[in-house]
Order: structure tokens, then sequence, then C-alpha cells
């Protein structure tokens, strides 16, 4: 039964990861409707550059997390600025390939340094020795992680609930023209969505990078699974990102924990997400909190 | 009034049947003919190196694989992100078999014309499904899908034993009418075979669009609804535009495995997926020279940009890994590049060069 506790504990910590990474893509999705694919490699910056201030610059961890965040923001706010403004009204699928092909770009430009194809380490910052209860253990790094990223989730979901901004682009998510016509200025929208995830994919990365490492395909594969995740949620729910983010951690701990070395599988965990998406894409696309305004063909 | 066959300075036309022929002008017909001539002949006066062969095989290979994206992204408008997966499922059909017959069974040798046509069927099986999401949904969904097929194909390639775990399977030299294929015929071989496959497909390809079911893909890619309302059925259209794509893939897969003599799932991942939807777009996403043009240039681009980081690397000591940097990057910035600034891609530039020479000394 501990070993069921084990799995159920370490699928939320993983799973609250999941929604953090999946956090970003939705808020570009609700805002312009453009499917993020390079969002994988943004989360690799933060957390390469987290790094890089942590240790080869030599800033306190926790003030390198913040700007990374800052350098985050202002990196995706660019990409916005530079790739996506200007195709503004063009069809949706030449830029959804716009982001497929920023996605080469970055890897490119990733592999262009050390990160790319080394792995590297943060250094201890919190105490070694995991917090056990029950006979359930979790680390420190862990603990943190997901405290930090149900913050970062609260903060989010005040700042579309309360502030002006956060309003204004709940208005241009729902409707483009009526937001336009009361004053709010959509292409800003759009980059300030940009920035935003840019800022959560980066916080999404630092916490990945102290927990598992930083190596370049672990990052990858965190923006790549952000789909199912945000199919199983519904493409344009926050809350949706949240829970599909848990409910996808836990069942690729069950997975990994209960399928592999039976009937000769073997990392179960990493596929089960994928054949999850596809299930529901055939059965329920809108997933669990998605608005059902998918258009039917 | 007569008629001059060989130049013709507008469109007279007063059926629509003569509208859709393929060729307008004699001039086209017999450049056509002299180009295919051409491509068929040449091998016959220079001799190139097996390198070089290699090069220009792998060229057509993509061309097929190219064919068929372009069905389902340029054509019916259906992004596919797993479209290397595919062209895996195809490779791994003639892989299978040589796993369960052994690789010197005679329908692998002998029958390898039918294997190609049966890595065809099982890829656009594959097709079908994935595409099945399309009968409720739209294309934004559809991409998500093709991305996780590429992922479960990757997995399952990785942790099969069947698979042997992802490592080279080899497939052997196959038997013409002349014998077995000897080492240095390779490549020239399957040149032809390649070149062969691809007029076949490249006039299947532009019939289909001259009949109903290939103006179905358009019209759906255009307006889903009009075309619904046409009574055209867009959800069908759309599962059997990605079947047809997986036709094309799983056609090209089973070329890869017996122009390499192995497959492994490195020519498989993601990575070529993001290559092959590079190809369609740089060569202009729904025309069919785009599939011959994109391609060519981005093997090309590919090859200058391994040379380019071999010249580093032999220059400054620091670039080790400067190929696999390089690459990802030319890709992507020839996919934005080509999105922002020629949409319709290098297709485009051969229109507008032919329609110059076609109307010269008139401006238009």
């Amino acid at each position: 039964m501990s070993y069921f506790f084990q799995l159920v504990v370490s699928g939320i910590v993983v799973g609250s990861i999941y929604a953090l990474s999946a956090l970003g893509f939705v808020l570009i999705y609700k805002s312009s409707r453009v499917l993020n694919i390079a969002h994988g490699q943004i989360i690799a910056a933060g957390a390469f550059i987290t790094y890089a201030l942590t240790v080869m610059v030599g800033i306190p961890i926790y003030l390198a997390f913040l700007m990374s965040m800052v350098i985050t923001f202002f990196l995706a706010m660019s990409v916005e600025r530079i790739f996506l403004r200007r195709l503004i009204g063009e069809p949706i699928i030449s830029v959804i390939m716009v982001t497929i092909g920023l996605m080469s770009i970055l890897d490119g430009l990733i592999y262009l340094t050390p990160f790319g194809t080394e792995n590297f380490s943060f250094p201890a910052f919190l105490p070694v020795t995991p917090i056990s209860l029950f006979g359930v253990s979790i680390s420190w790094t862990q603990m943190v992680g997901v405290i930090v990223t149900f913050a970062m989730i609260g903060g989010f979901s005040w700042f579309f609930k309360k502030s002006t901004l956060g309003i204004s682009m709940r208005a241009v998510s729902d409707d483009q023209l009526a937001s336009m016509s009361i004053g709010i200025s959509v292409p800003r929208v759009f980059g300030l969505a940009w920035a935003m995830a840019g800022l959560s994919a980066a916080a999404a990365g630092g916490i990945i990078g102290n927990i598992t490492g930083i190596n370049f395909d672990t990052l990858h594969a965190f923006g790549i699974i952000v789909f199912p995740v945000v199919i199983l949620g519904g493409l344009d729910s926050i809350l949706g990102a949240v829970v599909a983010g848990i409910i996808m951690g836990l069942i690729q701990q069950f997975a990994s924990g209960y399928l592999d070395g039976s009937w000769g599988l073997n990392g179960t965990g990493e596929v089960m997400p994928y054949i999850i998406l596809l299930v529901i894409l055939l059965f329920k696309p809108h997933g669990l909190f998605g608005i059902h305004e998918i258009e039917r063909v | 009034m007569s008629v001059n066959r060989w130049l013709a300075t507008g469109n007279y036309f007063t059926s629509y049947k003569e509208e859709q022929r393929i060729f307008f002008t004699s001039l086209d017909r017999s450049a056509m003919g002299l180009l295919l001539l051409g491509l068929f002949l040449w091998p016959l006066f220079i001799q190139l190196d097996n390198k070089y062969m290699l090069v220009i095989d792998n060229i057509l290979v993509a061309v097929v694989a190219v064919m068929g994206l372009n069905l389902v992204t340029g054509f019916a408008g259906l992004i596919s992100i797993g479209h290397a997966a595919f062209v895996g499922v195809g490779a791994y059909t003639i892989a299978s078999f040589a796993r369960v017959m052994g690789e010197n069974h005679i329908l692998l040798t002998h029958a390898w014309p039918l294997m190609i046509v049966v890595a065809g069927c099982i890829g656009a099986i594959f097709g079908g499904i994935v595409g099945l999401p399309a009968l409720r949904l739209k294309h934004l969904y559809l991409a998500i899908a093709t991305l996780s097929f590429q992922m479960i194909f990757q997995w399952t390639i990785n942790f099969m034993d069947f698979f042997n775990q992802g490592q080279t399977i080899s497939v052997s030299r196959v038997t013409w009418v002349t014998g077995q294929v000897s080492r240095s015929q390779h490549y020239t071989f399957w040149y032809y075979a390649i070149l062969g496959v691809i007029v076949l497909a490249g006039f299947a390809v532009r019939n289909l669009l001259r009949t109903r079911y290939g103006r179905c893909l358009v019209a759906v890619r255009d307006n889903d609804r009009a075309a619904d309302a046409m009574g055209m059925h867009p959800g069908f259209t759309k599962v059997y535009a990605f079947a047809l794509a997986g036709f094309l893939a799983g056609v090209a897969g089973a070329l890869h495995a017996y122009l390499y003599r192995g497959v492994g799932v490195e020519s498989f991942t993601l990575h070529h997926s993001i290559s092959f939807l590079a190809m369609a777009i740089v060569g202009g996403l729904g025309t069919l020279h785009g599939s011959f043009l994109g391609p060519l240039a981005i093997k090309l681009l590919d090859l200058q940009v391994e040379r380019l980081s071999e010249w580093v690397g032999n220059h400054l000591t620091i670039a080790t890994n400067l190929a696999t940097a390089l690459k990802p990057l030319s890709f992507g910035l020839v996919i934005v590049l080509f999105l922002m600034f020629e949409p319709r891609g290098i297709a485009n530039w051969w229109r507008i060069v032919r329609s110059y020479v076609k109307l010269w000394p008139f401006k238009y």
C-alpha cells in the first residue's frame, strides 16, 4: 500500500509541473488561438538561464530563478514581436507552422550552447534528506517545486480573475472584434500572453531542472507532454490544465509503476499520455473543461 | 481559325474539359517528355560516384514522401507533424517481413514491387486511423493527433524487441530480371526504381486533382462548411486525405528501407517530420511542382550546412557538434522565412519565371 501512496505522491509532484508547463501553452492558445509547438524549447531556455545565472554567474538561486523568469518574459515577448506579429490575420495553419519552425530554430540555438548535449545538475540548496511521512518519502526539492507551482497557478488565476490586464486578455480570447471596439490593443494582448507564457515556462523549467537535472531531452519532453495534458483538460481552460496535469502525472506514475516489467513492457509511462490523447480526441475532443464550441466538421 | 498547338497567347477555353487538360500546348508536352527522357537517360552517360548517387536517391525518396505530405497539408490543409512516422511505418513493414521470414525470403528479394505496395497499404491504414479524429474535429486537433502518433511510433520501435529496439534491421539486396543487383549497381538500380515510382505517383496525384475526389480535398481545405453544403463529407475527405498521404509515405518508407538495406529508428524521428514539413513549405504547399522542388532545395541546403560545419570544425576546435546545431537552425529559419515572405514557396518563383518566358516580350 505504501508503494501505491508513493506513486500517488510522485504523480502529484510530476503532475503539478505538467500543470505549470501546460499553463503557458493554454495562455497563448486562449488569447490568440495559436498552438505553440515551441513551448518545450522555451521551458528548456528558462532552465538553462536559471542554471547559467546560478552556477556560472554566481547569483543566489532564488534570485536567479526570478531573474530567469524576467528574462524569459522578454524573450517570449520578442519572439512574438519578431515572428508572430506580422502573421496576425494570416490563416492559423501558417501561424502554427511558424511555431514549428521556431521550435527548430530554438533547437539549433540550444545545440550551439553546451546545454544542448551535456548534462548539468543544480547545486543542492535545500536539505538533502527527504521528508518521510507514513512510509511515503518526498524530497525537499519536490516539495518546494510543488509549492512554487501552486503559488504560480494561484497567482495566474488571480491575475485573470481580478486585474484589468487579465480581464482584457480574457476579453480578447472571447471576441477579438468586440474587444478592439472597446479599446483593447489586441496585438499588445498577444504579446503579453506570450510573455506570461514565457514567464510560467521559465518557472517550470527552473523547477524541472532542480528536480531532474538539466538535460535538454528531458526538458524538451516536458514541452511535448503538454499536448496530452491540454487536450485532456480542454485546450483553453486553466483549471483544466491544472487538473489534467495532475491526472496525467498520476497516470504516468501508475503506468510505469504497475505496467513496466509485466508482459515485457518498458517505459509505458512515456507513451501512455499519447495513447490517452488519441483516445480522448476520438471520444471527448473538448476535454474535461474545454468549452464545447469546437466546430464539428 | 487555325490553332497554334505550340504556343498559346491566352486562354481560349470553351469547355471545362479543355481547362482541365494536363498539357495545354504541345510545347508543354514535349518539354515534359524531354525532361523524363533526360532523367532516365543521364546515368548511362555520366558515371557518378556511389556517394553522390546516394544523395540523389535520397532526394527522390524524399520527393515521394513529400508528395504525400503535400496531399494532406497542402491540398487538404491539415498539418501533419508525424509524417516521418508514417514513412517509418512503411519501412518497418519491410523490416517486419525481414524479421519474420528471414531477410532473404523470396517475397522480399523477388517480389519487392509487391512489398512496396504492401508497405504503402499498411501506411494508408495507419494514416486512416490517425486521421479518424478528423470525423469530429478541425485541423488544430489533428496536428496534435499526428504529433502523438509520432511519439507512439518512436516508443513502439524503441521498446519492442521485435523491432530490435530501434537498432538497424537489415534488408537484403533485391533481384531483378538480370539477377541479384550487385553492390556497384545498387544505387543506380534504385535510382531507376524510385524514379519509376515518382513518375507513377506524380501522374496519379496530378490526375487525382482533376477528379471530384481531388477537388473535394481542395474544397474542404478552403471552406469546409461550403463543401458540406455542396454535398461533400468533410470528415471522410480528411480521413481519406490522411490515408492517401499514409500510402505515399509508406511507399517512401519501403523505398528507404531497400535503398539503405536496413531500417533504424533514427531515420524517422520528430526532427525528420519537421524537415519533411520544411520541404513541403519551401517547395510550395498545394502544388505538385513544390513536391519536387522542396526536397531538392532542402537536401541541398542540408549538404551545404554539413559542409560548412565541417569546414568550421576544421578551423575552430570548439565546434564539435556544429552540424547538429546548424541543421535544425537552418531548417527552422527556412520554414519561418518562407512562411513570412514567400508563403507560396519556390513553386511560385517557378510560376513567375514560366509566365515571364511564356509572355515575353510582353509584360502581362
